[in-house]
């Protein structure tokens, strides 16, 4: 009986956004950070290139945390 | 008129249901910032109403199956959804007092199938809207939350782990901005739409609105201030609870925390499922702390809010039964409803009183 009681389609895809955005998000985050101190690192080291590049995935990384914030607000909105 | 009394006293009380959610899951949405140091707690909690408040017109698949699928709204009257508040009420203050981080949502849905079956009898209740939409994500949410907490901070230690502590502390506060944020964002969304759904119900019942009627505007904006004003007000006992006493956290482990919590109820409220927020955010907290060290949660604590947890649904229930039972010793008019909206007015004041002069507030904020 509970298994035609429960909403299985919606609850996976609850389960699966939750999973995407909750992990994908801090990760994104975490590369941000990670990329913010390599850059702060390499720049002291005198290391302009290979701190250009982290400063980039640093920037690139923080920009797709927005962009997925944003994203889930506005699929938030169409319902 | 009579009817228009108990409506008019059912709108009041879900209001105040309203502000105590918002009252009792403040802890939820800003302890683990408020911990961390991320942000200091005045500005955390001003925050965090402000976007209860936005959250709140964000969506109304909540409040539809609050109103629609919970009980059956041919059998439901105003007084009915009356006692299920006042059931909801009682059992928040009965844990605020105790400073147990309980669901606000099970306390309400609970006082309305206890008062609907006292009235109506098991018929009342829709079995499937009840299992498939409340009970079943009421169990998975707090999982997938913890999994979900666990995970993120595994990878975050991984990625940032050979870093500076300091320029990864400072990241990790900046982003607790950001994921408290969205936390508050979806308390609003999915607690308000709670009330909106039950004052829907209520209006439904009372013959105000059809009965496929969504939340009026009134109804929406009634219910989003409701909730802002009561999180703007605090708990300070829940926020030390949920904030230092389940684990000591970091800014990391809080951010990933917070962010479990509000992919978990944003991605559940879009579907419509009625979340606790209290569930998922200690089901993050837990999972964050436990993917670290098992040790370092104090399973004690959590043991005792999981105790909470189950208890709400049938205590708020059989508070919303007695609350029925009492109201029709008074017949039907709206004599029962004033006299135990005025018997459940003295009961806040007195446990506010006492609380007040034990001055636990104070000591909790410099926690």
């Amino acid at each position: 009986m509970i298994a035609t009681i429960v909403q299985w389609k919606e609850m996976w895809q609850t389960v699966v956004a939750s999973v995407g955005a909750g992990v994908g998000i801090t990760f994104a985050f975490s590369v941000g950070i990670w990329g913010s101190g390599q850059f702060i690192e390499l720049s002291r080291g005198d290391r302009q290139g290979a701190a250009t590049a982290a400063g980039i995935v640093a920037l690139l990384a923080f920009v797709a945390v927005a962009a997925a914030v944003i994203v889930g607000i506005l699929v938030m909105t169409q319902k | 008129m009579s009817s228009d009394v108990i409506l008019v006293i059912v709108v009041a009380t879900a209001l105040a249901f309203d502000f105590t959610n918002g009252f009792h899951d403040t802890a939820n949405v800003v302890a683990t910032s408020i911990s961390t140091g991320a942000a200091r707690p005045q500005v955390a909690i001003g925050f965090a109403s402000l976007l209860n408040f936005i959250g709140a017109f964000i969506s109304i698949s909540v409040a539809a199956t609050v109103a629609k699928d919970v009980v059956d709204a041919e059998v439901i009257t105003p007084t009915i959804v009356f006692a299920g508040l006042i059931g909801a009420i009682a059992w928040n203050l009965v844990t605020w007092y105790f400073g147990l981080p309980s669901s606000s949502s099970h306390a309400l849905i609970g006082g309305v199938v206890g008062s609907a079956v006292a009235a109506a009898g098991l018929d009342a209740v829709l079995a499937e809207g009840l299992v498939g939409k409340v009970l079943i994500p009421a169990v998975v949410a707090p999982i997938v939350a913890f999994l979900v907490a666990g995970l993120a901070i595994g990878l975050s230690y991984r990625v940032v782990g050979k870093q500076r502590p300091g320029i990864v502390t400072r990241g990790y506060r900046y982003g607790q901005i950001v994921s408290s944020g969205l936390l508050a964002l979806a308390h609003g969304t999915n607690d308000a739409q709670k009330t909106m759904g039950v004052i829907t119900l209520a209006l439904i019942a009372g013959g105000k609105l059809g009965a496929e009627a969504d939340p009026p505007t009134w109804v929406i904006v009634a219910s989003a201030t409701a909730i802002a004003l009561g999180t703007y007000s605090g708990g300070w006992r829940i926020i030390k609870t949920t904030g230092t006493r389940i684990i000591k956290m970091d800014a990391a482990q809080g951010f990933s925390a917070q962010g479990a919590g509000a992919a978990v109820i944003l991605a559940s409220t879009h579907f419509g499922f009625p979340l606790s927020t209290t569930h998922v955010i200690n089901g993050g907290v837990m999972g964050s702390g436990a993917a670290k060290r098992l040790s370092a949660v104090r399973w004690g604590v959590a043991g005792n809010i999981v105790v909470a947890w189950v208890l709400t649904l049938p205590a708020a229930a059989a508070i919303g039964a007695l609350t029925y039972g009492v109201t029709r010793i008074f017949g039907t008019g709206a004599l029962g409803p004033v006299l135990v909206t005025l018997m459940a007015l003295s009961l806040v004041v007195a446990a506010f009183a006492r609380r007040a002069r034990q001055g636990a507030p104070v000591e909790a904020a410099s926690a």
